[in-house]
């Protein structure tokens, strides 16, 4: 008899596994259920059915990543002709601290849903019947395993109506916990025994209360919680890796949540180093579209900065007044010097960036000759338009200047003068629209470059093309004259500022020598601008003005070779600036270890990092306490020196960090996004 | 830096925290030492096996894991041919702390041997968890191999399919088993570190 009941017992499991259980079923603490959100089926209508759990308190089942033990639940579909079942959608998980271990999973009750898809072709009238395999791992400190063959009948009605289980709401709330599958610009990035991942959440906005969950098994290490830091639009992540990671996969899916929110998104980065820039962008095609939209408004809103509105309103005057001009022909030719100019920037910024220059907008603003010549070209048109020298007429409209014939010809570099001075205020306004750029294809980066130009050249393509409208424009009359001297002083602003730009990336020296420059051109000007009133005077005229300009190109060049001077070091800096000899003399003294970081101004991953770990009072504490010389190159202006110190790492860019511990032996990698945690333990390992 | 207090704790946690956090044993790097009782009572030593190759199995007799490979004969038949076949020593793990799951008495492990027809050379009742964190061993099963130089060459699970299916273990990799072929055949391993699963130690 007790025999027979052993074999019956024995059984048991086998007779349950061949029948499906309807209902909730009592597994070893855990209760398992077919359920679905709709009580009946709609041919052609899909609808979700799905795995509901009840662990009992204490105890829990497991994530598709399941952290550092535990395994994932596992649904295995027998499905009617006409139903077909999709994968599990995933609700985020909990960080589940199991002794010295993290895993990831579900206490309470909890639903793993899927969608199931149904055919036209269902008779209403009849019933089909859902049955799915389900196992799963219930641990608390220990762990059972569980499975049951779990069936839902369910009517096939024809019409709609109120089809909602009375499970509807556990499916409800469980879907806010379904995080959104987004295509986010995310890159992550093994170096340093770190996991650092890098993501722009869109249209979202970064402030929120992060979580973050790898979907990629065996990666990190989930006893470890992750450090999130969200600033300039970007999430930085960082989690150290699993020891036991066997691969760098190629793509990393995880699951970014806001806690407050309770939102979550899912998104794959792909391998690769971080992208040092204001963004990181793969643009979707409406993402190139808006990129587009806003470079066109931008290029439209330049012609009301202060660089730009004085010279275009005198412009459109000129456009106005010259009636017997052919107008159309004036507005085509401006409208082509400023798109040919920012092809030419275009250009000449991807071409940089293919051979590897890690360049933003502004990049021409690196240069200090560069800004000192812009200071001289807008310096004199602000006197010009002051009325100190009498170019009046010819250089109305700046560029026709350069041309006394007129014609289309003056139009055109009217545009190229319009490019060069919009540079200076492109920068801070529309840097973050084309750091886009800098990252985009470069067809696409092009287009942006090319909409922003037909947004600058727009309004007087309109004005010409519109006799209607130009009518509308004041008349001609002695007001422009107060007009024009008037519209000198916002260009003597948009001047300071780049005197105090000049000032960032020289010194006083060169400051004093640019000012100097000024007063000779303002002599020059002012000089050549007098009637001559006699054959020797004219002859001495000329002289001093040749002089005085001669003076001016000095001044530049000497601003030229003090370009990369660099500006000193903060008093309270705690660090030393990045020479290669200087770091050799360090590495031989044997009492002392390096820690190098290459960074740059623009490279907001640098800034970041800085803020969260190098700069922090824990991290320069233990640089003292151990002995550590903090060396930090900057490649704000492409230094040649850090550029080779780079690609000895394989690099093209910053951020890079490197340790060089005291006893001589091969430098380490730290991870692209730091931690104080991070730094402070190659610190103690230097 | 406006509030360096924050700054400091989060550092002086940061410092506290790394220290607690035992960093894994490396792979070409000599093993870590130890030195636990058997079940017999014997104290044995990583410096006791010298030029000998050793097997780490950490285990724990209720874990469904450690069923899947032992029901079927997976384990034994591992730890036969290791001792047979290559001469190793077989010590089989229990890190499980008095009163947790899968701690045993030396008499309930001796008697475990013996039911299960297992084959190690040792079992180790490891119940200060000190072997077990020197290893980082995480779960069981749990597998290490030291070489005859004391060096670690394998660490990681037992075999490529981390399911509690037995099932599957025919189609699965059984990282011991190919990693010992290979260094007998004086080849370079081909999986030396890889995802251990199956329960937590219950240190």
């Amino acid at each position: 008899m007790i025999r027979i009941l052993l074999h019956l017992i024995l059984l048991l499991p086998v007779l349950s596994w061949a029948s499906a259980e309807h209902g909730p079923v009592e597994r070893d603490h855990i209760e398992a259920e077919l359920v679905a959100d709709i009580s009946a089926v709609v041919p052609g209508q899909s609808f979700r059915a799905g795995l509901r759990l009840l662990p009992e308190y204490g105890w829990h089942t497991y994530w598709i990543n399941p952290g550092d033990s535990g395994l994932p639940t596992t649904l295995d579909w027998h499905l009617p002709q006409g139903l077909s079942a999709g994968e599990i959608e995933w609700p985020y998980p909990q960080a589940l601290p199991i002794g010295h271990l993290v895993n990831y999973g579900y206490e309470g009750e909890h639903l793993l849903p899927v969608t199931i898809d149904v055919a036209d072709s269902l008779e209403p009238g009849t019933r089909v019947t859902l049955t799915v395999d389900a196992a799963w791992l219930v641990c608390e400190e220990i762990c059972i395993p569980g499975d049951a063959r779990l069936a839902l009948d369910l009517e096939v009605v024809a019409g709609a109506g109120d089809q909602a289980s009375r499970h509807a709401e556990l499916f409800e709330r469980t879907g806010q916990r379904i995080p959104e599958t987004v295509n986010w610009p995310a890159r992550f990035n093994t170096e340093g025994n770190s996991l650092s991942v890098q993501v722009v959440p869109e249209d979202i906005g970064i402030e929120r209360d992060w979580a973050f969950f790898a979907m990629t098994e065996n990666l990190v290490e989930h006893a470890e919680e992750p450090v999130i830091v969200a600033e300039n639009g970007q999430v930085l992540i960082s989690q150290p890796l699993s020891p036991w990671m066997t691969a760098v996969p190629d793509e990393l899916p995880f699951v970014l949540v806001d806690k407050a929110g309770n939102r979550a998104w899912q998104v794959t980065a792909t391998a690769g180093e971080l992208v040092s820039g204001g963004a990181l962008a793969e643009p979707t095609t409406p993402g190139w579209a808006l990129a587009l939209l806003l470079a066109l408004a931008g290029g439209v809103l330049l012609n009301l900065m202060p660089c730009v509105f004085p010279v275009l309103s005198i412009k459109a005057m000129s456009l106005v007044s010259g009636a017997g001009h052919d107008q159309r022909a004036h507005s085509l030719a401006y409208a082509g010097g400023v798109v040919v100019s920012f092809a030419v920037l275009a250009g000449v910024l991807l071409a940089l960036r293919a051979g590897g220059e890690a360049v933003g907008w502004g990049f021409q603003l690196q240069s200090a000759w560069f800004v000192a010549l812009l200071i001289y070209v807008l310096f004199a048109l602000a006197l010009s338009l002051s009325g100190l020298y009498d170019f009046g007429t010819r250089l109305m409209g700046m560029g026709q200047g350069l041309t006394e014939k007129g014609g289309a010809k003056g139009s055109f570099f009217t545009g190229v003068l319009a490019c060069v001075v919009a540079s200076p205020c492109t920068a801070p306004f529309m840097g973050a629209a084309l750091g886009a750029a800098v990252f985009m294809s470069w067809p696409m980066a092009i287009s942006v470059f090319l909409a922003l130009g037909l947004g600058l050249a727009l309004p007087m393509l309109v004005l010409g093309f519109s006799p209607a409208l130009a009518r509308r424009l004041p008349k001609p009359g002695p007001w422009m004259e107060t007009f024009k001297q008037a519209m000198a002083f916002p260009l003597y602003l948009a001047v300071v500022w780049l005197l105090w730009v000049l000032a960032r990336q020289t010194d006083a020296t060169a400051l004093a020598l640019v000012l100097t420059g000024m007063v000779a051109l303002a002599f020059a000007l002012w000089l050549g601008g007098k009637r001559a009133s006699g054959e020797s005077l004219a002859v001495a005229r000329h002289t001093a003005v040749g002089l005085s300009l001669i003076f001016v190109v000095a001044t530049l060049a000497s601003a030229a070779r003090l370009d990369g001077g660099g500006s000193g070091l903060p008093d309270d800096a705690h660090w030393e600036s990045y020479s290669s000899e200087r770091l050799d003399v360090l590495r031989a003294d044997s009492n002392t270890a390096v820690l190098v970081n290459m960074t740059a101004d623009w490279c907001i991953t640098c800034l970041v990092n800085e803020r969260v770990a190098l700069n922090t009072v824990a991290v320069r504490e233990a640089m003292t306490e151990h002995d550590v010389v903090y060396v930090k190159g900057d490649w704000t202006r492409r230094d040649p020196a850090i550029t080779d110190y780079l690609s000895r790492y394989d690099r093209n860019g910053v951020p890079l960090y490197v340790v060089y511990p005291r006893n001589g032996d091969a430098p380490r990698v730290l991870p692209q996004v730091l931690t104080a945690q991070i730094v402070i333990q190659a610190l103690e390992r230097s | 830096m406006k509030h360096p207090l924050p700054y400091i704790l989060a550092g002086a946690a940061a410092l506290v925290f790394s220290a607690a956090v035992a960093a894994a044993p490396q792979v070409g790097e000599p093993a870590p030492d130890f030195s636990v009782v058997d079940t017999e009572g014997n104290v044995h030593a990583l410096s006791d096996y010298d030029g000998q190759l050793i097997i780490l199995e950490w285990t724990n007799h209720e874990c469904p894991f450690v069923v899947k490979h032992y029901a079927p004969g997976n384990m034994q038949m591992q730890q036969r041919r290791a001792r047979d076949e290559h001469d190793a020593v077989w010590l089989t793990v229990i890190s499980s702390k008095p009163g947790s799951q899968g701690h045993v008495s030396p008499e309930e492990a001796d008697e475990l041997t013996a039911t299960r027809n297992a084959f190690p050379s040792a079992v180790l009742l490891d119940e200060s968890g000190d072997m077990g964190r020197a290893y980082d061993a995480r779960v069981t099963p749990h597998m290490y191999i030291i070489d005859t130089d004391g060096i670690l060459r394998y660490m990681g699970g037992i075999d490529s399919n981390p399911s509690r299916d037995p099932e599957d273990i025919p189609d699965a990799t059984q990282y011991v088993v190919v990693a010992l072929e290979e260094m007998a055949a004086g080849e370079d391993i081909t999986h030396t570190v890889t995802r251990p699963y199956g329960c937590t130690v219950k240190y």
